[in-house]
């Protein structure tokens, strides 16, 4: 599809319609943002979201913007489901639910010094990552994991993992209620059993954080955050159960498109009306995914927290879990109206404003926390949602690779980054130092420009800044 | 430019069934290095053959489910057509004898998906998967 960009502004470019592009396309990034390299399709991808049924406003893409499958990662499509409006698993991505959550200690970063070692020492070989490298909680059969998919976090809290309290500051109180596990197939479930408390690999990490600068002190407050206070980030998904969820659903959805009179410029995009038997399948089986996410995301925290206790005699308490891989039904305005809307978000994250009924009553006053990983030699963040956001409030979420994996592994060695790592003070447990070569800070950009972009187009604001101390990948 | 996030897997055979395993062979060199010594154990699979790209992306996707949940990647592959079937012999290696090298993989997207005969007579396959 022809892209025709136009900027709007230093800080915003709009993608013109044309040709079956049903809105605009809207990229939130300054030009040095912008994924303009020979060959690379991202702008292509949300001028090709703009085409989808039933697509209203605009395709939205996040600062962070990078090459996904159909949509980009970093986009934002909402459908009316009363016009004919689509979901697309390919707008959830096949991690289903991947999210960040992070925790926060009484520790300051100088306490912490001293025992960190022994910490990770600890959470090495603790925390299962990698290839096959096992699970913290297995279900008995497919009944309890059945359970684990209607219940999310609330199940394990249930039985006694974690405390209510990791509830109340998990997106959806830890588990969306509009399950249906029969829509969940043989092998997803077969997947999903022997993965629950595991980080998985590529870019999903275990990282113990420390705050090096709050920017907004009200919000940082009543966040509970203080300058080198010491954290942990944990990044992971819904692990092999949301790929063959999405792997399924996409294979159904373009098997009974034609018949629907849909087509679509890219088959990854495969979709279904909202309300027809296909769409409501995929959405019974992506809820359940996410409550493995948050499922999975709770148990690991558990996990580092028992460790933090054992070590330091402090444990960790939850400041917020959020999804960045998402389609939500929202009611929410649209040209005057109060319209139901599919709002799919990819590498994305909600981003609720100050006061919004849907945040925890402690934290309504500064609005919903955003966690944006940023890579493990540099720095990540936190951010609040804000008032206005045209994005059905949205944000960013990541920092954006910008070299292919293969890229990476060729001009990164592991001696350089071994000594880049050291040298910015982070302690490092890989679980293969070749693997982790792909996940180096020169592969993706730079993350301090990215939060800036999302603040400067009023997509969200930046109240802390966080460093890695020590990081677990897969 | 390939794609950014994933592993992108390029192959080519004579023959179709040839061409499939030679896929999965560059998939798993990818990400994992397999000791040649290590103990291998024989397993075979019926895939899944509608169309040419349904056969890759079936023998890839067995692939990836069997490192998941039965903990093993396969040393040597091979794909042949036995009567009405497309079968894959697998010799399989425990996972924890393995070396990392690269992102593990979860699923084969449809991005750039191409499975068919050139006009030299070979096969050649294109197929990127999701880490």
């Amino acid at each position: 599809m022809d892209v025709r960009l136009v900027e709007e502004t230093p800080w915003r470019y709009r993608i013109e319609r044309s040709g079956p592009m049903r809105v605009p396309g809207v990229v939130f990034a300054p030009h040095g943002l912008l994924p303009l390299d020979e060959g690379d399709r991202a702008l292509e991808q949300v001028a090709n979201v703009a085409s989808l049924p039933g697509i209203v406003r605009a395709s939205y893409a996040m600062p962070d913007i990078h090459w996904g499958y159909g949509f980009p990662i970093g986009g934002v499509a909402a459908t009316e489901v009363a016009a004919g409006g689509v979901v697309s698993p390919g707008g959830v991505g096949f991690d289903i639910s991947c999210g960040v959550r992070l925790l926060t200690s009484e520790l300051d970063r100088d306490t912490v010094r001293e025992v960190l070692p022994a910490l990770m020492d600890r959470l090495d070989p603790l925390i299962p990552r990698g290839l096959g490298r096992g699970c913290l909680w297995r279900p008995a059969g497919r009944r309890q994991l059945a359970d684990l998919l209607r219940g999310g976090a609330r199940y394990l809290v249930d039985m006694g993992h974690g405390v209510p309290r990791d509830l109340d500051r998990c997106e959806d109180g830890g588990a969306v209620d509009v399950t249906d596990v029969t829509q969940v197939g043989d092998r997803a479930l077969e997947r999903g059993a022997g993965q629950v408390g595991s980080l998985g690999s590529a870019n999903h990490f275990l990282e113990v954080q420390a705050v090096d600068r709050i920017y907004d002190e009200a919000c940082a407050r009543t966040f509970g955050l203080r300058t080198d206070q010491v954290c942990v980030m944990i990044h992971c998904g819904s692990r092999g159960l949301g790929h063959q969820i999405c792997t399924d659903h996409v294979r159904r959805m373009e098997a009974v498109m034609h018949r629907r009179g849909i087509s679509v410029p890219d088959r990854q995009l495969a979709c279904a009306p909202v309300d027809s038997p296909e769409a409501r399948d995929y959405l019974g089986a992506m809820a359940a995914a996410a409550n493995y996410a948050r499922a999975n995301r709770h148990l690991l925290a558990d996990a580092a927290r028992a460790v933090f206790r054992e070590h330091t005699g402090h444990g960790l308490d939850l400041l917020y879990d959020v999804s960045h891989n998402l389609a939500k039904l929202e009611r929410r305005e649209v040209d005057g109206e109060r319209r139901l809307l599919c709002v799919h978000r990819k590498g994305a994250t909600r981003a609720l404003p100050p006061g919004h009924p849907d945040l925890p009553a402690d934290l309504a006053g500064a609005g919903q926390p955003v966690f944006v990983p940023g890579t493990m030699g540099t720095a990540s963040y936190v951010l609040a949602g804000v008032p206005g956001n045209e994005a059905f409030d949205s944000s960013c979420h990541g920092a954006g690779r910008v070299w292919s994996r293969h890229r990476a592994q060729r001009e990164i060695d592991i001696r350089h980054l071994r000594a880049e790592l050291v040298a910015a003070g982070v302690s490092a447990r890989p679980t293969s130092w070749r693997s982790a070569t792909e996940e180096a800070p020169e592969a993706y950009k730079d993350v301090d420009a990215v939060v800036t972009a999302s603040e400067r187009n009023g997509l969200s604001r930046i109240v802390a800044r966080l460093v890695p101390l020590g990081v677990l990948k897969g | 430019m390939p794609h950014t996030g994933d592993l992108a897997v390029e192959a080519w055979a004579p023959e179709r069934e040839e061409c499939v395993a030679e896929a999965v062979r560059g998939a798993v060199g990818g990400f994992a290095e397999i000791p040649p010594g290590a103990v291998r154990t024989e397993r075979e699979y019926e895939l899944a053959d509608d169309t040419d790209e349904r056969l890759l992306v079936a023998a890839l996707e067995e692939m990836i489910f069997q490192a998941e949940t039965a903990g093993e990647l396969p040393a040597q592959v091979s794909v042949r057509r036995t009567g009405t079937a497309v079968r894959m012999r697998l010799a399989m290696v425990d996972s924890a004898l393995v070396e990392q090298v690269g992102a593990v993989p979860k699923a084969v997207s449809l991005h750039g998906l191409r499975m068919a005969r050139e006009a030299s007579g070979g096969w050649r396959c294109h197929v990127t998967l999701d880490v």
